[in-house]
């Protein structure tokens, strides 16, 4: 409230009745400014709400149907293709695999690529600095898919690089058909993707890290503290905020992999490499199953929105001001 | 009922009132939830658009579509035709998508077996019997065996454009080298395989990284130790009861020719077109492959030259319980869908596709591919191994089609990742006989 209220005399009374059609007018003005705002906010309310909001919704109903694409049959089954999800052991398989891919995402996308970005942004000539973010940042300019074949010629037995490269050394007992292996497929797979997303997450620490005020350092090395002590009392904790958005990224990212599974094994041999992602489309598109694949959609969702919430939660709790 | 169906029957009849030449009759029928008829005497109208959806994405075989296209575009102003190649892999994926978006072309690629079936059990293939049907001017001009091979419910649906089969293509001169002839029974294979590895060579070449070439393998040696009539009840779920003792027989002989002819378990890792080069590299002796890729296998350009080419079919075992005479393969065609807006014309344009001279076109080089028209060939002309591969195709006794088409898809996904743990060693034959039980259980459901 401000003074000019507070000490109101009947002559201000009589000015702010004259001042009514102005109040008025001006509540008029505003309200329609409002609305015309609200206009365009509705506009991209119904937009974002069509062709997000509503599939997501529409998927957990067809979820509960089996379809038919051939004859457009819909059946509700209700929980069915829920409980076939408990008792189908690709979908478990699937999921660990998923699982893997985030537990090894993390370590290297974040927790060691924090390590490079640190390291690259320690390199006192400037030249050098943007040399190795260069580097490390190609292979994530190249598309999954472009990937995903070159690494499957990279992996082949026998011809490919990597066999011949083991062979050039005299490591020749290491040679392996990498993607053509159950035990194997999926950590071939899973080291290609690191080998790729592991210099963008570079780059975005080293902008997060390029935002820590100089002065802490210096402080920091007036006190005696060495480069490591400096990545875990400064750099580390005035970058959590980055380093829990990379985390739900790449969590939430292992979850929506399906390109270069895809491409490279297209989920097999005999289902061993097998995400989420691509039993989806296996299951949708294969076999005829959609309902069945809105289910697998379902579980996708729902995982990466608690992994999501969980590290908002998380990140909120302990924010580092600077 | 379904959406689509009452979509389909709505537009026909809204179609019919508006007095548009459709070529189809019995829109009764169609209330009935049966396939539009297209109609022999329908007078064509040629103008507007006519999409197709076809199989010859690859660089080598897209030219074919695309002067065909052409040709008729010439010959009537009035049409467009706009095409939409895919290649043997992409095409399943866009064809499931196009069907569950309803935006099917005019015309699209079809397997025969339950692949087919689909489109015919969804009404989206329009009935070509009385167009194409045994008895007609159109359909005795085409392999009469290949017609059938589209027939569901004794009506006929799809139009054949050339003949598949799977052969073992070798290298005559690696195999003259050593003194071996095309071997006659499986026993005789495995032999060749053991003197060819003997000499440092692979002895065949196999990629299954797709999951699908080792099912064409065990699809040949089935027909072998299967008979014909447990096979076929056992591609119906409903009927199926894989208790034949020939699947294990089969399973068997495939694992003895993986272990002696190709690189044990790590025929997962490497792609079917990996393995065909191994062959066209002259790394390899031998390659199951189709009659279709014969002019691929071996060109100008290739390491293994086309005289140095050679085919025989994969050999039988000499206690084999099902039919010797049988060989994997199947004709592949097209369908007309159901709303298309100019039937006729997609029937027209299809009948342009299957004449004589288009026909010798497509089985020439570099093609290559066995057209279904009954003298769609130049012997002169064409790759003698195509020729003489026609020739194994129309003495077979009964064409054993592709597990993974000729099968429920859940079935077929059984036997697809069920091979790769065969091969990889992580299955055994009796269990993966199992599981391909047990996925024919859950289908019938």
């Amino acid at each position: 409230m401000t003074m000019a209220t507070a000490t109101a005399t009947p002559r201000d009374g009589a000015a702010k009745r004259g001042a009514v059609p102005d109040r008025r007018a001006y509540l008029r003005h505003s309200l329609l400014q409002q609305l015309a705002a609200l206009r365009w906010g509705v506009l991209a309310l119904i937009i974002v709400g069509w062709f997000v909001y509503y599939p997501i919704i529409d998927n957990f109903f067809v979820s509960t149907t089996t379809q038919d694409i051939f004859t457009g049959e819909v059946d509700n089954v209700g929980l069915d293709n829920y409980r076939r999800l408990l008792d189908d052991p690709v979908v478990w398989r699937a999921l660990g695999n998923n699982g893997l891919y985030a537990v090894f995402s993390v370590i290297f996308q974040v927790f060691a690529a924090f390590v490079l970005a640190a390291i690259i942004e320690g390199l006192k000539n400037r030249t050098w600095r943007n040399f190795w973010r260069a580097v490390y940042f190609i292979p994530s300019a190249i598309s999954t898919t472009v990937t995903g074949l070159l690494f499957y010629f990279i992996y082949q037995p026998d011809i490919g690089l990597l066999d011949a490269f083991l062979h050039l050394i005299g490591l020749q007992n290491l040679s392996y058909t990498w993607l053509g292996d159950e035990r194997t497929a999926i950590y071939a797979i899973i080291a290609m993707s690191q080998w790729q997303g592991f210099g963008y997450s570079t780059l975005l620490f080293t902008i997060a890290i390029q935002k820590i005020p100089r002065e802490l350092y210096d402080a920091a090395t007036i006190d005696g503290a060495g480069a490591i002590r400096q990545l875990f009392a400064i750099t580390f904790p005035l970058t959590r905020e980055m380093t829990g958005m990379m985390i739900i990224v790449t969590i939430a990212g292992a979850f929506q992999v399906f390109n270069e599974v895809m491409v490279m094994t297209g989920g097999g041999p005999n289902n061993s490499s097998q995400v989420l992602g691509t039993w989806l489309y296996e299951q949708g598109f294969n076999q005829n199953d959609m309902g069945y694949a809105a289910a697998i959609g379902v579980v996708i969702f729902v995982a990466t929105l608690i992994t999501g919430l969980m590290q908002l939660w998380y990140t909120k709790r302990r924010r580092v001001q600077v | 009922m379904q959406r689509s169906l009452h979509t389909t029957a709505a537009f026909i009849a809204a179609a019919s009132v508006m007095g548009l030449s459709f070529g189809l009759t019995a829109s009764a029928a169609m209330a009935a939830g049966e396939a539009p008829v297209a109609d022999p005497a329908a007078k064509v109208d040629y103008s507007g658009k006519l999409t197709i959806l076809t199989k010859f994405g690859l660089q080598q075989l897209s030219p074919y579509f695309v002067n065909i296209a052409k040709a008729y575009e010439a010959a009537h102003p009035g049409v467009k035709v706009e095409l939409i190649q895919e290649n043997d892999d992409s095409i399943k994926g866009k064809t499931k998508t196009l069907v569950a978006s309803n935006s099917l072309p005019d015309i699209y690629f079809s397997w025969t077996g339950t692949w087919g079936e689909n489109f015919v059990r969804g009404n989206r293939a329009v009935d070509l019997s009385k167009v194409i049907g045994p008895d007609t001017d159109w359909g005795k001009t085409l392999s009469p065996a290949a017609v059938k091979a589209f027939a569901y419910n004794g009506k006929y649906f799809g139009v054949p454009l050339y003949l598949d089969a799977k052969f073992m293509g070798y290298n005559k001169k690696m195999f003259a080298d050593l003194g071996l002839e095309a071997p006659k029974d499986f026993d005789g294979l495995l032999k060749a395989c053991d003197a060819l590895k003997a000499s440092g060579v692979v002895p065949i070449a196999i990629g299954n990284k797709e999951s699908w070439p080792l099912v064409h393998y065990l699809g040949q040696m089935l027909a072998y130790n299967v008979p014909v009539a447990a096979l076929e009840r056992d591609f119906d779920p409903k009927t199926a009861k894989f208790d034949d003792p020939g699947y294990v027989a089969a399973l068997n002989q495939y694992k003895a020719l993986q272990d002696r002819c190709a690189g044990g378990a790590q025929v997962n890792g490497l792609s079917y077109q990996t393995a065909m080069q191994s062959l066209s590299d002259k790394k390899a002796a031998m390659y199951y492959q189709e009659i279709i890729e014969f002019d691929q296998a071996a060109t100008k350009e290739t390491a293994l030259k086309p005289e140095e080419f050679g085919f025989f079919k994969l050999p039988a075992p000499k206690d084999a319980k099902g039919s010797t005479t049988a060989l994997e393969g199947a004709p592949e065609g097209y369908m007309v869908n159901t709303k298309a807006k100019n039937v006729p014309l997609a029937i027209d344009f299809l009948k342009f596709l299957t004449s004589q001279e288009n026909g010798k076109t497509l089985s020439e080089p570099p093609f290559g591919q066995p057209s279904a028209v009954i003298g769609g060939a130049d012997k002169t002309k064409i790759n003698p191994n195509v020729a003489e591969g026609m020739d194994e195709i129309a003495k077979a006794t009964y064409l054993m089609q592709w597990l993974d088409t000729v099968n429920h898809p859940r079935v077929a996904a059984a036997w697809l990742s069920g091979m790769q743990a065969f091969a990889g060693g992580s299955m055994s034959a009796e269990d993966l006989v199992a599981s391909v039980r047990k996925a024919a259980a859950a289908a019938a459901k």
